[in-house]
């Protein structure tokens, strides 16, 4: 018998491999870009299961628009990928000198 | 659904600014490049139509629309005025900046017109759903922005950690709100309230979700300790960028800040306080210690919001009436404040040449006594120094805080506005004891040198006569927040 | 175990393995395609949540369309590999061990018995001629109107935002337009400039002339 908590952990797995994924991948960007993907998938991942054991549609309509909003932020940061890689060819966060935290 | 009772009116200066958005994309096509100063008329007489529609849809009690998605109360009116305004002003300090070096175009005005508009969205907003959607479409804006100097790798290079920490603050973010969800069954700001007021709501799950709640709105404040992107993206955005990062969108994130946890989360009070408290803390802290060593003044400027930040959760988290129409009222002076400072940054920056280090304003009362003097007004009003507007709103925070017993968390405060002086008096003591390195004439443009006077003379006026503003901000917070 | 926990299972250990291989893949060719595989397995896992519309929408948008993105930029920009994963495996040890306590204490959260997850009751059985796409779609247009319309707006946003970042004129481009060239009149191409007439060096001339 499925229940929430299982839908919920393996959501939060998830969660924790997409936060990995954007500390070990703080130089490469476009690895950094994917983990963030992973990140909104572990998100739709709960509000569906909620949305399933609540009965309740707004949790799938909410998906919805953050897969809508999701895929606009991807075409963004893609955009300012490449405006950066015609400036520097490289994606290495490294070798982005000028800003130290 | 019955169309007939759709009333549109309360989302009137919306509906207004997003047809003037889509009308001005049309009128970008047509026009050539000489011509591109039209549009710069347009966008200021499109904010003065929503200032006027505003006006018009003005409701001293909360309207809820679009099926409850939407609400026009007394603090998203006031907060979207101040928008309309500041918005206004940025436009203004930036025309001649941005005509400069290659960023007037007509993407320009629309991207700002766009983040404007999530502004306005988020302000409004009574369900998550709004909430995120305007909030990621003034991001969405705002990260574009940054990159439209294509040219510039600072530039690019500063969108690039923008957008990736803005990217992972929404999912700390959203991971959160589903956590509120699955515990009320609601994504609805009222609905939400009453849930957990009834003590009907999964504690558990609802603190745990609270924890990546605060997370993510501490992101979007640029509170320590999630204010790394802070420094870099002011300092390496094109100045004009970072003067709209760090105005109009800090009054968004304060009506944010209030609509999740202050209206949503009300009855976890005792949760989130404690949280914010850490938060305050270490964000007056960390922001006023480090602005002190810094030789670049737009990241010092950056640091010192890190700090203001700080200021205004001390009033927000004490989560009565008088503490968040004191955090409105500081966010109200913070934004004219740091308009005012980068607005002089501006004037003072020309084609080939940014003003970007303290240095830089060295002896600028010789060369200009009346920017020095503005600089002056803002940097004393940051500083907290009376009788400017910044004294009185750290005056309004503090109290606030001691009348709700946290006295420790007031004195601390009053301590670190005491070591935040120094690094302002640092810029005074620049611009009037030495002597000046270069002499190139200012040139502004008249309308610049109005609304830059004015905005400058506006932090004396509100500091000498604080009350009408305070009694503003004080009826908004009680018409709206009704459980206050 | 019933068969769907069965399926749960797989389809879980999928997704995770995937997941894992995006985030240390070598290449970030096969990092987008196991990026692929995550959203196909887990769109399998909404699909026993009955939420056939999202499951559906995730592949045709994100695998459709997204990915796709993601690829073509991946191919485009000429990425030296080497270089951005050194140090990648020196750090892993610390950030995995941190990432599994992480997700070990969130597991233990929301599957302790006080966070009452299990009293969530099971959905009943929905009848065969439910539809969710069709419940969706009538929520969408009308309750949620305004969340519709609004992220209309954020697609319009990217549309501006990308192709303002993006697009750029071509120098060395051989296109011509015509209508340009045959607006053009004489006085644009030559200009005729009146200037003093300069004193003739007959001497210099006569040099010049071949010796007859």
């Amino acid at each position: 018998m499925l229940t929430l908590t299982h839908f919920l952990v393996l959501a939060a797995i998830l969660f924790a491999i997409s936060v990995l994924g954007i500390f070990l991948n703080r130089k490469n960007i476009i690895v950094l870009l994917m983990s963030i993907e992973l990140m909104l998938l572990a998100v739709n991942c709960n509000f569906i299961a909620f949305s399933h054991y609540l009965s309740d549609t707004a949790g799938q309509i909410f998906v919805f628009f953050i897969l809508t909003v999701a895929a606009a932020e991807s075409a963004i940061g893609l955009a300012i990928l490449v405006v950066l890689f015609r400036n520097l060819r490289t994606i290495n966060v490294e070798d982005l000198g000028s800003l130290k935290g | 659904m019955n169309w007939a009772t759709l009333n549109l009116m309360p989302a009137l200066p919306e509906l207004f600014l997003l047809s003037a958005v889509l009308v001005l994309l049309v009128i970008d096509m047509l026009l050539d490049d000489e011509r591109r100063g039209v549009l710069y008329g347009l966008s200021l007489a499109t904010l003065a139509g929503c200032a006027a529609m505003q006006y018009l849809a003005w409701t001293p009690v909360p309207v809820e629309t679009f099926q409850k998605m939407f609400v026009a109360d007394p603090l998203s009116g006031v907060i979207k005025f101040f928008l309309y305004g500041v918005t206004a002003a940025v436009l203004i300090y930036t025309r001649q900046y941005v005509a400069d070096r290659q960023m007037f175009k007509g993407e320009y005005f629309t991207l700002t017109l766009f983040a404007l508009l999530g502004m306005n969205v988020m302000v409004s907003a009574s369900h998550f759903m709004t909430l995120y959607i305007g909030l990621e479409l003034l991001s969405l804006a705002l990260y574009a922005l940054i990159a439209l100097r294509r040219d510039s790798v600072p530039a690019t290079e500063a969108a690039m950690k923008y957008f990736v920490l803005g990217a992972l603050a929404s999912g700390l973010l959203l991971y959160g709100m589903s956590m509120v969800y699955g515990a009320t069954g609601s994504l609805d700001i009222a609905t939400i309230a009453r849930v957990i007021a009834s003590g009907n709501g999964n504690t558990v799950l609802l603190v745990f979700g609270l924890v990546f709640l605060v997370a993510g709105l501490c992101f979007k404040l640029g509170a320590v300790p999630f204010h790394m992107w802070v420094p870099d993206v002011y300092q390496g955005a094109p100045t004009a960028i970072t003067l709209m990062i760090g105005s109009a969108p800090k009054l968004a994130a304060f009506v944010f800040l209030t609509r999740i946890l202050g209206q949503g989360m009300e009855a976890l009070l005792s949760q989130w306080q404690g949280m914010l408290m850490i938060v305050a803390v270490l964000s007056m802290a960390l922001g006023n210690l480090t602005a002190i060593v810094q030789t670049n003044i737009k990241r010092m400027l950056a640091y010192s919001t890190i700090s203001h930040m700080g200021f205004l959760l001390v009033g927000f988290l004490t989560g009565n009436a008088e503490g968040m129409s004191s955090a409105m009222y500081y966010a109200i002076i913070y934004v004219l404040m740091s308009l005012a400072a980068f607005g002089v940054l501006l004037a003072l920056s020309r084609a080939g040449f940014e003003c970007e280090k303290v240095a830089d304003l060295k002896g600028l009362n010789q060369r200009n006594s009346w920017y020095a003097f503005l600089m002056l007004l803002a940097m004393f009003s940051m500083a907290g120094i009376p009788p400017l507007a910044g004294f009185y709103a750290k005056f309004a925070v503090i109290r606030a805080a001691a009348n709700a017993g946290m006295v420790p968390l007031a004195v601390f405060a009053v301590l670190m506005s005491l070591i935040g002086a120094f690094y302002y008096l640092r810029v005074v003591k620049a611009m009037y004891f030495d002597d000046a390195e270069e002499d190139a004439a200012i040139e502004v443009r008249a309308d610049m040198r109005l609304v830059l006077s004015l905005n400058g003379l506006a932090l004396l006026a509100l500091g000498v006569l604080p009350q009408q503003l305070v009694a503003l901000c004080m009826t908004a917070v009680k018409q709206s927040l009704t459980s206050l | 175990m019933s068969f769907t926990t069965v399926v749960f299972y797989i389809l879980s250990a999928i997704l995770l393995l995937a997941a894992f291989r995006v985030i240390t893949a070598k290449n970030p060719v096969h990092a987008a395609l196991f990026l692929v595989l995550s959203f196909f397995t887990a769109s399998g896992l909404w699909m026993l949540l009955e939420s056939e519309f999202l499951a559906i929408s995730l592949v045709l948008v994100y695998v459709g369309a997204v990915m796709v993105l993601f690829l073509f930029v991946v191919m485009m920009l000429d990425i030296d590999i080497e270089k951005l994963r050194e140090g990648f495996w020196k750090n892993f040890p610390l950030a995995g061990t941190i990432a599994i306590i992480m997700a070990g204490e969130m597991a233990l959260i929301l599957g302790s018995p006080e966070a009452g997850l299990h009293t969530y009751p099971a959905r009943a059985p929905l009848s065969a001629d439910f539809s969710n796409v069709r419940e969706l779609g009538v929520l969408m247009y009308t309750r949620y109107m305004y969340a519709t319309e609004l992220a209309s707006v954020v697609l319009l946003l990217a549309i501006v935002a990308a192709i303002a970042l993006t697009q750029r004129q071509r120098k060395d481009s051989k296109a011509m337009n015509v209508s340009e060239q045959v607006a053009v009149r004489a006085v644009d191409r030559v200009r005729i400039v009146k200037m003093a007439a300069a004193p003739v060096d007959t001497a210099a001339t006569d040099e010049d002339q071949p010796q007859a």
